[in-house]
């Protein structure tokens, strides 16, 4: 499992496309609001500060991982590879987790570059080097859950259709269930299975511009948002892990399928 | 180490049967595996290697029971595989690349697999090249990593599907030299289309035709199928309709076909010594 991990996240990291993408993505966000960027730098509220950054990234980045994942497993089989590992003793199911562990942490780096990289800039420009520390708690338990459950995804479901389709299935999923008012649809977005990560995100790092997690007045699935505390924001990072750890056992078992 | 193969069958689902009833045993040593594209020899690498569940029969590799999954896993301990269609990750290094399936073969220890991933670059000529991303490989460079692969763990049992595939003369002779050293305690399955490359380094073959076992025995004995079979002859007209033509030389008078058959091909053909790659053809002609 550790080499797997090890080499999947070199080769991920070395992956070009990976580090474009999260630059067009973050070149856009900044663009799209420069002014607003300039007071964030300046405002004193450091908690809040990082847990608006972090609910903007993780709106926005996922939709360029999740799309960039979704070639890690297939392409084993595609490049030929399949055959020499799988001829292999090493555990099947100790190289999948390698290589979602391997992924995951490859598409964490750059999140990591973008997180750490605004609150050093926010720390020297606000005075308020807390910055960083709120940085690592908003990390932890907001974008690193959200990865692994889209890891878990961008690697499971291209083995049942093809992988452009995912991207594109993939892309509307992601707006439909984190982005979307739920007044005006069904939808999971503020919800404990939306890995948007507002729950943990409001109650764990401390959003406090907008209330975004909890029951919204006249929604369906009402029952997937309850009153927003620390306890349903761990519920939520749990939820979500657990969510994440079925579609591996799914992509295990397709796996072993196909080797009858 | 000793395969015994017996009843063995492969169905895939809407394709039919690649192997139909197989019973074969391959002694240590250099085993040869002939047969057409379809023959089974894929299918039957394949369950061997321990990518792929048999529909019935058995396959004991040495002590092991290759269709349990312990012994599956035990054989895959002692196995050295090179498919027919090798790929390579090409953000990787060849160095990278053998290092990484070393540490899947279970080579833990850092300094013996620096040094077996570094001789066996020397091995496979590639040393120069060894740091560079396997995306700028040749076919045939990329064999030849594969080939490195498939020796990592010293491996007992070694299965090259189309080993010399892509490979140039010299990287070809090299190869099957290399795989005749090997033989000696190891057991060796080679298959492949080239028939040349068995006549070179096994003493003993077997013969697939649609998924069944059509020869099993010495290379003098699959030669032999085509004794009296082998002809030559000289035209300037057609080329010969009876037979199968094995070759077409340019000649002064025309061409000089060497053609196996039941009967002479013209009133004026010679007959002509027997090689291995005739009494193949004379076996494909009778099955």
């Amino acid at each position: 499992m550790i080499a797997t991990a090890r080499y999947e996240m070199a080769m991920m990291l070395r992956k070009r496309s990976m580090w474009i993408t999260n630059a067009v993505i973050v070149l856009l966000l900044v663009l799209l609001n420069v002014s607003g960027w300039g007071d964030a730098l300046r405002d004193p509220d450091a908690r809040n500060t990082v847990a608006s950054t972090v609910f903007l990234m993780n709106l926005m980045l996922p939709v360029g991982y999740g799309s960039l994942l979704a070639d890690r497993l297939i392409r084993d089989s595609r490049l030929g590879v399949a055959p020499i590992l799988d001829a292999t003793p090493a555990s099947p199911t100790g190289r999948l987790a390698g290589k979602y562990l391997g992924t995951c942490a490859a598409a964490a780096v750059p999140l990591a570059v973008i997180l750490f990289g605004f609150a050093a800039v926010y720390s020297v420009t606000a005075g308020r080097p807390v910055a960083l520390a709120w940085a690592a708690l908003a990390y932890a338990v907001v974008v690193l859950p959200a990865v692994l459950f889209v890891g878990a995804f961008a690697l499971t479901v291209p083995l049942v259709m093809p992988a452009p389709l995912f991207r594109v299935l993939f892309v509307g999923y992601w707006f439909w269930g984190n982005g979307i008012s739920p007044a005006v649809m069904p939808t999971t977005t503020q919800s404990v299975l939306s890995p948007a990560g507002v729950y943990s995100n409001q109650e764990l790092v401390g959003l406090r511009d907008f209330t975004l997690a909890g029951p919204v007045p006249g929604a369906t699935l009402n029952f997937l948002r309850p009153e927003a505390t620390p306890a349903t924001a761990w519920l939520s990072v749990g939820v979500l892990l657990a969510v994440a750890a079925l579609a591996l056992g799914v992509a295990q078992t397709l796996r072993t399928r196909t080797t009858r | 180490m000793r395969i015994e193969i017996s009843g063995l069958t492969k169905v895939y689902k809407g394709k039919g049967r690649a192997l139909d009833d197989l019973d074969l045993v391959v002694p240590t040593g250099m085993f040869g595996l002939l047969g057409a594209n379809g023959a089974g020899k894929t299918t039957l690498m394949r369950i061997l290697a321990g990518l792929l569940r048999p529909t019935a029969g058995t396959v004991r590799v040495g002590e092991h029971d290759g269709t349990a999954r312990a012994g599956r896993l035990a054989v895959q301990q002692i196995l050295g595989y090179l498919p027919q269609d090798l790929g390579v990750y090409p953000d990787l290094t060849a160095r990278e690349f053998l290092d990484y399936i070393a540490l899947l073969k279970g080579i833990d220890d850092r300094a013996a697999r620096r040094r077996r991933v570094g001789e066996l670059l020397e091995v496979v000529a590639l040393t120069g090249d060894a740091d560079r991303r396997l995306r700028g490989y040749s076919g045939g460079m990329r064999r030849r990593v594969g080939i490195a692969q498939a020796l990592l763990a010293d491996p007992r049992l070694l299965i090259v599907d189309e080993p010399t595939a892509g490979l140039d003369p010299e990287e070809r002779i090299r190869f099957r030299t290399l795989l005749s050293q090997l033989a000696g305690q190891r057991t060796v399955l080679l298959s492949t289309h080239i028939v040349d490359d068995v006549a070179q380094t096994c003493r003993e073959l077997a013969v697939l035709a649609s998924g069944r076992l059509v020869f099993r025995g010495t290379v003098g004995d699959l030669t032999r199928q085509a004794d009296g079979r082998v002809w030559t002859v000289v035209t300037a007209g057609p080329a010969p309709t009876t037979g199968t033509v094995v070759s077409a030389l340019p000649h002064d008078d025309g061409m000089r076909y060497r053609v196996v058959g039941d009967s002479p091909p013209a009133f004026d053909a010679s007959p002509a010594a027997p090689n291995l790659e005739d009494g193949y053809l004379a076996l494909a002609q009778k099955a």
